[in-house]
C-alpha cells in the first residue's frame, strides 16, 4: 500500500466532445501522453478536469480510464470530494475497487467547517478505505478553510494511510507550518504544491507539485523540478520564472485558457462545460504568441 | 541616486516608560544592541516598534535620536507611513533632512484605496524625495491592501528613486512576479522578505531581509540569513523551523507578545502604549516557557 510521490505529478484535464459529453479515448490518449513524457504520477479529477461539474457516473468512467491506461506503470490517486459526502464516499469506495493507488479529499465544500468537522470527515474517508490518503488545502479558494498544522498533526496520529497533502496556500507560513509538523512525525510525507512552485516549496522539503501548466509544457516541468532537486538554484530561477509566466496566462479562465492551449500544442480536448467559458479564438491566439514568446512552441512535443 | 542595497535589517522596537513617554535612554541601548548583534541596517520606527501610537513629533524625534546614535555605523531607512499623502510626504522630506538613507512605505490606513488612488499617493510619496523608496507589502497588517505587481511597475516607470519592495505576504506567486516582472523593468530593483521566512523568498531570488525577530533572537536569525544568502537551503531548514515556532508564539500575541517574548530575554522595552494591553503575568510566564522550548532561542544572550 506504500507509494513514493514526487516530481511533478500530471493532473489531465477532462476532454470533452463537442456536445459536452466525456470523450474516453482522448482521455486515455492523453493519460499515455503524460506518462510518455516522464509524469511520475497521474492525478485525477482535480478541479481543472472539471470534477465539479460531472457527474458521479462520469468521474467513475474516467477513474476507470485513467488507472486502465496507467497500467501500473505510475501511480493513479483519484480525487473523491464531491459537494455531498455520501458521494464523495461512493467515488472512495469505487477508486479502491478499480485499483487506484490513493484517493485524495479536500476541506468539505460549502460549509466553511470547523477543524473538528474536517478532522472527522478525513477521518472517516481514511478509515473507510484501504488506500493511502492525500488530502488537499485550498484556503484561497475556500475562505479560509484550511488544515492547521495542528490538525495535520492530528491526523498523522490517527491515520497510517495518511500519506500526503496538496497544499495549494503558495504561502511560505502556511506551507511551513504544516510541512514543519508533518515532516517531524512522517518524515515520508508528501508535501505537494498545487501548482508548479517548486522554487519556493522544494528547499522547505517539498517532494513536488501537482501540474498546472504540464500538458502544454511536460518538459519545462521536469526541467524546473531536476533543477530544484540538483540545489542548482540559477537554472530552477529560470524555468521557475517561466513556467509562472504560463501560469499567469492559465490562471485566467482555468481551465478554459489551459484547454485553449492545448489546441495550439496540437493536442486539443474539446470545449469546457458551464459555467466555465470556452476559449474563444481570439484567446487562443493570444495563447499562442505568449507560448511562441516563451519558446514552449518549439521547445515541447506537438501532437500526443 | 545612492547604490544602498539593503541586508539583514534590524527593526528595534520603542521602549516606553511607565507613563507611556518614549524611553531614550533606553532605547539608545537598543540601538546599540541590534549593532552589536548583526545588523546591517535598521529600519524604524516600523509597525512592530508601534509607529502607528506615536504622535508625529515623536516619530520625527525618534529618528533624530537614531541617527545621532548610530553615527552613520549603518545606514537608517525611516518608517513615513500615514493616511494622508500630504502628512506621509512631510514625514518623508523630514526624513530625508534628518540624514536617513531611504524611506519606507506601506499603504494608507484605513482608506482602502483603489489602484487609482494608490498610485497617486504613492507617487507623491516618492517624488518629494530624493533618496531611495520602499514600498513594504503588508496585506495581513493592512486590513487585506495589497501592493499589486501593476503598482510596482508602474512606479519604477514613474519614480528613479523607487528601489525596492519588502514583502510580508509570503505569496510565492507575488515573490516571483517581483522578480522576474519588476527586475526586467529594473534590473537592480531590490526584493526583501518583510519577515524572517527567507528559504522560499531566497530561492526565488529576494535578496536582503528584514529581521523583527532579531529583538528576541538575533543569532537565530543571523544564522538563518547567512545559509541562506549562501543559497544553503537545506542547511538552513532546521533554524528555518525553529524560526517558524518562534514566529508562531509571538503572533498570536501581536506587539505585547513580541515586548513581553523581549522582556523575558532580559531586554525590557517597557509595555505597549495604549490601546494595546500588555500580557498579564500568566501569559507572560506561558510565552517565555514556550520560547525556552525553542533550543536556538534558549541558547540565545540574554539582556543587552
Amino acid at each position: 500500500m506504500s507509494i513514493t510521490l514526487k516530481g511533478v505529478m500530471q493532473a489531465p484535464v477532462t476532454p470533452l466532445n463537442e456536445d459536452f459529453s466525456l470523450d474516453i479515448p482522448c482521455f486515455e490518449r492523453m493519460v499515455d501522453f503524460h506518462i510518455r513524457h516522464g509524469a511520475p504520477a497521474i492525478a485525477w479529477p482535480h478541479h481543472k478536469a472539471e470534477s465539479l461539474n460531472m457527474t458521479v457516473e462520469e468521474r467513475k468512467l474516467g477513474a476507470e480510464a485513467a488507472v486502465k491506461t496507467s497500467a501500473g506503470r505510475v501511480p493513479v490517486s483519484i480525487f473523491v470530494s464531491a459537494l455531498a459526502i455520501k458521494d464523495t464516499i461512493e467515488l472512495a469506495r469505487h477508486a479502491e475497487k478499480i485499483g487506484a493507488d490513493a484517493i485524495l479529499v479536500i476541506t468539505p465544500y460549502y460549509w466553511s467547517p470547523s477543524p473538528e468537522e474536517i478532522y472527522e470527515y478525513v477521518v472517516r474517508l481514511g478509515t473507510m478505505v484501504d488506500l493511502p490518503i492525500l488530502t488537499y488545502n485550498s484556503p484561497g479558494y475556500l475562505e479560509g478553510i484550511e488544515f492547521t498544522g495542528e490538525l495535520v498533526g492530528r491526523l498523522i496520529q490517527r491515520l497510517p494511510n495518511f500519506i500526503g497533502m496538496k497544499d495549494a496556500s503558495f504561502n511560505s507560513e502556511k506551507f511551513l507550518e504544516i510541512s514543519r509538523v508533518a515532516l517531524e512525525l512522517r518524515p515520508s510525507f508528501a508535501m505537494i504544491t498545487g501548482v508548479e512552485f517548486l522554487l519556493p516549496s522544494v528547499p522547505l522539503g517539498g517532494a513536488g507539485s501537482f501540474s498546472a501548466a504540464g500538458a502544454i509544457s511536460p518538459n519545462l516541468c521536469n526541467e524546473l523540478y531536476d533543477a530544484c532537486v540538483a540545489a542548482d538554484w540559477d537554472r530552477a530561477r529560470a524555468a521557475q520564472y517561466k513556467i509562472t509566466r504560463l501560469w499567469m496566462l492559465f490562471r485566467e479562465q482555468y481551465p478554459s485558457s489551459l484547454k485553449g492551449g492545448m489546441v495550439m500544442m496540437g493536442r486539443p480536448v474539446g470545449p469546457t462545460r458551464s459555467p466555465l467559458p470556452t476559449a474563444t479564438k481570439e484567446r487562443q491566439d493570444y495563447i499562442r504568441s505568449q507560448l511562441d514568446e516563451l519558446g514552449i512552441l518549439t521547445n515541447e512535443p506537438h501532437g500526443w | 541616486m545612492s547604490d544602498l542595497q539593503l541586508g539583514l535589517v534590524h527593526t528595534p522596537l520603542t521602549p516606553f516608560t511607565g507613563d507611556i513617554a518614549i524611553d531614550f535612554e533606553q532605547y539608545g541601548r537598543i540601538i546599540n544592541f541590534h549593532l552589536k548583534n548583526g545588523a546591517e541596517a535598521l529600519a524604524l520606527p516600523m509597525h512592530v516598534a508601534e509607529s502607528v501610537s506615536l504622535s508625529d513629533a515623536e516619530r520625527r524625534k525618534l529618528l533624530e535620536f537614531a541617527l545621532e546614535q548610530v553615527e552613520g555605523r549603518v545606514p537608517v531607512i525611516a518608517h513615513i507611513t500615514q493616511s494622508g499623502t500630504s502628512i506621509a510626504c512631510a514625514l518623508a522630506q523630514h526624513a530625508e533632512q534628518a540624514g536617513a538613507a531611504a524611506i519606507i512605505c506601506t499603504t494608507p490606513y484605513y482608506w482602502k484605496p483603489q489602484p487609482g488612488m494608490m498610485l497617486q499617493h504613492f507617487t507623491e510619496i516618492g517624488a518629494t524625495v530624493k533618496i531611495p523608496y520602499f514600498l513594504y507589502n503588508a496585506p495581513s497588517e493592512m486590513g487585506g491592501t495589497r501592493v499589486t505587481i501593476e503598482l510596482v511597475l508602474d512606479l519604477i516607470k514613474r519614480l528613479d528613486n523607487f528601489a525596492g519592495l519588502v514583502d510580508i505576504s509570503l505569496d510565492w506567486q507575488f515573490l516571483i512576479d517581483v522578480v522576474s516582472n519588476a527586475r526586467r523593468a529594473k534590473p537592480n530593483f531590490q526584493l526583501l522578505s518583510g519577515l524572517e521566512f527567507l528559504i522560499s523568498a531566497g530561492a526565488i531570488g529576494a535578496k536582503g531581509a528584514f529581521a523583527p525577530h532579531a529583538t528576541i533572537a538575533p543569532r537565530l536569525v543571523k544564522r538563518l540569513y547567512d545559509l541562506c544568502s549562501a543559497e544553503r537551503y537545506k542547511d538552513a531548514r532546521p533554524t528555518q523551523h525553529e524560526f517558524a515556532s518562534l514566529y508562531q508564539a509571538v503572533k498570536k500575541r501581536g506587539v505585547s507578545g513580541m515586548k513581553a517574548a523581549a522582556r523575558s530575554l532580559g531586554r525590557d522595552c517597557g509595555d505597549p502604549r495604549p490601546p494595546i494591553l500588555p500580557l498579564m503575568e500568566s501569559a507572560q510566564r506561558a510565552l517565555a516557557e514556550e520560547l525556552l522550548r525553542i533550543p536556538s532561542v534558549a541558547e540565545e544572550g540574554r539582556g543587552w
